[in-house]
């Protein structure tokens, strides 16, 4: 709680998080899938930079960056080792079997500087952006509202149920589970079952209460949409931004 | 099993993204088939996502290693047509609170796990067949839909992950890496798959209707 608290506190009035989300999720979605477009490694220097800027208008820590790097930095890791030794048939080096290829080399640069730039614009997206904020935006999207009142409904839930999973897990500990092998996979279903049991009654209770309060009944409308200039002017920087990639991409 | 962003070409990614919108339009249209108010069944589908979501924090160990549940069986056998945009919902979640998987590749990892979702929801569906209260058939066609939903899509992310990579890799080393990614999922889907079957033998003990995805 801390941690959002002072997170929210570090996003607070900067320019990203002023931006409409409307126009904000549009915008910066473009830009992301024109990095995903990008194969030419000459437009990988201006990618990083158009994702540090971004992340630089979001006023975020680097730190709160490089800390939701780690968990997916593990995926680069592999192609890391895998891509170098494998991949292409220019050799630079050789150790024994083992041959360092510069296709490799080139493919694992362009991956892994995509791989970082969208991941640095959707963090700094998503941390400047509250979740309901987000869903309005699906919502005037045209995504189906089906989805998104499963998705508001889902993270609604999401932190109580784990926390219940934990309490169920360490009172089958505390019952003497050690959970060590594979033989406490009947255990570990159980605890799965008895989960999904008491969530299925949970929801049944909370499914009524808001019945009672007109859930289902009524479509709730939007909240006004009022941009003002400065949410268009970002929001054509960066359909700007990312038709160059597309154009360095395909015609330069 | 998730294919997270920068790895596939924008063009895979994009037709990744109009497959599931096809997919979710199926789903959406089974569901309103379903339910005269389909908002009715949105809390109780909700709560089983999320409870997917905490339930794929369980590691199972498969020395020496332990490895996390997919799951994508057991929400298939449960949610039936309510699977498919479950599991986009849960899949949109990981990527934004954990960078778990990726947002040009959201339509993609939504595919690879809800078409086998879809899938294990049609077989388990044949236990009206063989008689849905019968635990035999129950645990066996359990089994098959989740063994199936796992290896069906570590099969299909391996096949995508070799032949969508943009850099240059030898046919038979392509071909070894296809088969030693899918061998290397046949232990989880084995795990997965008898898992799976005994939450539905313990849920048809202790609460029936829970398996019948078209009461949600």
């Amino acid at each position: 709680m801390i941690a959002e608290a002072a997170l929210s506190t570090a996003v607070a009035g900067s320019l990203l998080s002023r931006w409409e989300a409307r126009l904000k999720l549009p915008g910066l979605l473009i830009l992301i899938f024109s990095f995903a477009i990008v194969q030419d490694l000459r437009l990988l220097a201006p990618l990083i930079i158009t994702a540090a800027l971004v992340y630089y208008l979001s006023g975020l820590p680097l730190s709160y960056l490089f800390s939701r790097l780690k968990l997916p930095g593990f995926f680069l890791l592999a192609i890391a080792i895998i891509l170098p030794f494998w991949s292409g048939q220019s050799v630079l080096w050789q150790l024994g079997p083992l041959a360092l290829r510069l296709e490799g080399l080139l493919g694992l640069l362009l991956i892994a500087t995509k791989f970082i730039g969208i991941l640095t614009v959707a963090v700094a997206l998503f941390a400047t952006t509250p979740l309901a904020q987000v869903t309005v935006a699906l919502r005037s999207l045209g995504i189906p509202w089906l989805l998104t009142d499963l998705l508001l409904f889902t993270y609604r839930y999401i932190f109580q149920l784990a926390r219940d999973l934990q309490r169920m897990r360490t009172a089958a500990r505390l019952r003497g589970f050690v959970g060590g092998s594979l033989f406490s996979l009947k255990t570990l279903a159980h605890i799965t079952g008895s989960m999904l049991v008491r969530s299925h009654a949970q929801a049944e209770r909370v499914f009524q209460a808001m019945a009672l309060r007109g859930y289902g009944n009524t479509s709730l409308p939007l909240p006004a949409f009022q941009p003002v200039l400065l949410d268009f002017l970002l929001l054509s920087i960066a359909v700007l931004l990312a038709t160059g990639f597309v154009l360095g991409q395909y015609i330069f | 099993m998730h294919i997270p962003d920068g790895i596939i070409p924008a063009s895979v990614a994009v037709s990744g993204y109009a497959a599931t919108g096809g997919l979710t339009w199926l789903s959406l249209l089974g569901i309103k088939k379903q339910f005269t108010n389909p908002r009715n069944g949105i809390p109780k589908a909700a709560l089983l996502t999320a409870a997917f979501f905490a339930a794929s924090l369980i590691h199972i160990p498969i020395p020496p290693v332990s490895v996390h549940l997919v799951l994508s069986g057991l929400m298939g056998v449960m949610l039936g047509w309510f699977a498919f945009p479950a599991i986009l919902v849960g899949l949109l979640l990981q990527a934004v609170m954990f960078q778990h998987g990726g947002l040009t590749t959201l339509g993609i990892n939504a595919c690879l796990m809800g078409l086998p979702a879809l899938v294990a929801a049609s077989i388990f569906r044949l236990r009206y067949l063989f008689g849905k209260e019968k635990p035999l058939p129950n645990a066996i066609l359990a089994f098959i839909a989740a063994f199936l939903a796992v290896a069906m899509g570590a099969l299909m992310a391996a096949l995508l992950l070799i032949y969508a990579i943009p850099v240059y890799i030898d046919i038979s080393a392509e071909r070894t890496a296809v088969l030693a990614l899918s061998l290397a999922h046949l232990p989880i889907a084995l795990i997965e798959g008898v898992f799976t079957a005994m939450v539905v033998l313990f849920l048809l003990k202790v609460q029936p209707a829970l398996l019948e995805s078209e009461k949600l």
